[in-house]
């Protein structure tokens, strides 16, 4: 509990002057008058908040809209991960959504003993490179288009258009048979030990693979790789970068060209691609290298881009629809014909939420961004 | 009398499935110990979740007994469980566990034997593949 304390201190949490400004543009609390991130702050720093239970904690979407607003840099999403983690240990029972088989899925992936065979979905003439040091993270893309098959969900489509726009560049990448999932939804429930397990159990394949460099088409997996896994086991000597970050400057440098598809797109940024780790440009600049493909801005985009309304396989309920439905309005308003996401995780949600409206949200198709690029090569 | 032997869940649906499993008991019919019943109202209610939280509490194989097709208690008998079924079937593929860790059996109600049978068909089926797993 000590190191809890620390990183709630961390989190700066005791600056915060209890404004309400995160209150106001958090989009949980917009249609949840019982979550309020200032009185969560509040009630855990109040000196009587020892041993109650705070049971709103679990709906925060780590959207890191507040982060965007606070004037003191209260690191809210930082702050609810910790509480998280502290009320786990006190034997807090969470509710997991899907019956919890996705963490259940997690926990399996983290045996010592796994030997997957998870690369069935390759296709034939994608190219891997075995003796390259750069490592294309898979991510749990065919397991998610197994569990969300019902949802229509087409996460490897992303990753096999991820693999044709590198072999185009002519990147070397190469891919391992037994990476597990990065651990992060486990780690934003607070689960520190079976997002350790892990993290070791990849980092030891890495090194076994003598991994130096790794591209991703999840946000999630980036991120995760990127920052958490250094910050839990100390530096990785790993360069992690996302796909469009990789793609972008090829294709604005010449080296890589796209083909056409005339069609208006608008696009979600990924929470944790976004306002997580400020990459806004990129996407934008795959998207606009497509000829004949024009962008239309929803009315919140970039730093004030809406949530797909879920995460980290926690509490999904009508506020969570509600939250959902705003977003497929403003892309209707938007005008466009398709909704391109980066993420395989807001493509589920978003799918969901589309399915389960009976028609009344917007039939408009959801893409992969790098799904949609590659198709442009065709 | 029964040796340890594979741990299996059985979720058994509260009407044929469990019927069968009563009627095993009655006869005095053995099967190891290591199997554990999990009772519910319908095998429509059990989903891919159950299933794998099983696996991860270390169950070796996971059995779902249920009523035949034409004979579930709710009448309309949803398909739901064969999605399901199908589901993790693929998910433990993924996982590199053998598909052979999860099976669907529907048996007419009374059916002692026949649950016997399945029973012990499934662990030996298990025990052969997965050695370890008999210990
Ligand atoms: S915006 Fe920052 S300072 Fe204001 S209430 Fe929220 S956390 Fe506190
Ligand atoms: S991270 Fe998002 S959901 Fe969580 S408190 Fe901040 S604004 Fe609200
Ligand atoms: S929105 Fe996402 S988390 Fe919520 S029920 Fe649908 S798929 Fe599950």
């Amino acid at each position: 509990m000590q190191n809890i304390e620390h990183e709630i201190k961390d989190t700066n949490i005791r600056l915060c002057l209890d404004c309400g400004k995160c209150t106001v543009v958090c989009p949980i609390a917009q249609h949840d008058p019982a979550f309020n991130p200032r009185l969560i702050a509040q009630r855990r720093l109040s000196q009587n908040s020892r041993g109650s239970r705070d049971d709103t904690i679990w709906s925060c979407l780590s959207c890191y809209m507040c982060m965007e607003r606070c004037n003191y840099h209260v690191k809210f999403p930082s702050f609810i991960h910790a509480l998280r983690a502290e009320s786990l240990s006190e034997g807090t029972q969470i509710q997991c959504n899907h019956g919890g088989a996705i963490q259940a899925m997690m926990r399996l992936m983290a045996r010592g003993d796994l030997q997957q065979k998870r690369l069935g979905w390759l296709p034939k003439d994608v190219e891997l490179s075995s003796q390259s040091d750069t490592l294309f993270f898979v991510g749990c893309a065919p397991y998610f288009d197994v569990l969300f098959s019902d949802l229509g969900v087409n996460a490897l489509e992303g990753v096999k258009g991820a693999l044709k726009l590198l072999n185009r560049a002519q990147v070397p990448f190469n891919i391992i048979a037994n990476e597990r999932c990065c651990g992060r939804d486990l780690l934003l429930q607070g689960d520190r030990k079976g997002f350790t397990v892990l993290a070791k159990a990849n980092m030891d394949e890495f090194t076994r693979h003598g991994v130096k460099k790794i591209i991703t088409n999840c946000p999630e997996c980036y991120y995760t790789l990127k920052v958490n896994y250094p910050n839990m086991l100390g530096s990785t000597g790993i360069q992690v970068m996302h796909l469009t970050q990789v793609v972008a400057p090829l294709v604005q440098g010449g080296k890589l060209s796209l083909g056409k598809l005339e069609k208006r797109v608008t696009y979600q940024d990924p929470c944790t691609l976004g306002r997580c780790s400020r990459i806004f440009n990129e996407p934008r600049q795959v998207l606009s290298a497509v000829a004949g493909l024009k962008l239309v801005e929803m009315e919140q985009s970039r730093e004030k881009a809406l949530c797909c309304g879920s995460n980290s396989w926690l509490q999904c309920g009508a506020v969570n629809r509600q939250i959902q439905k705003q977003r497929f309005a403003q892309a209707e308003i938007s005008g466009a014909e398709i909704l391109v996401t980066a993420c395989p995780k807001c493509q589920i949600h978003l799918r969901c939420a589309q399915k389960s409206s009976d028609g009344k949200i917007a039939r408009l198709e959801i893409l992969d961004l790098a799904s949609l690029a590659a198709q442009s090569l065709d | 009398m029964n040796k340890p032997g594979a741990s299996i869940v059985v979720f058994a649906c509260n009407w044929d499935g469990l019927s069968c499993i009563e009627v095993a008991a009655q006869k005095g019919l053995s099967y190891p110990a290591s199997v554990k019943i999990v009772r519910v109202s319908c095998l429509s209610r059990v989903h891919s979740g159950l299933i794998l939280k099983a696996f991860e509490l270390g169950a070796n194989g996971v059995m779902l007994l249920g009523c035949s097709r034409s004979g579930c208690h709710f009448e309309i008998e949803s398909g739901l469980i064969e999605q399901e079924y199908e589901k993790t079937r693929n998910i433990l593929g993924l996982l590199g566990l053998r598909e052979k860790k999860l099976a669907l059996i529907r048996l007419p109600g009374g059916d002692g034997p026949g649950f016997v049978k399945q029973v012990n068909d499934f662990i030996a089926g298990i025990e052969q593949t997965e050695p370890a797993a008999a210990q």
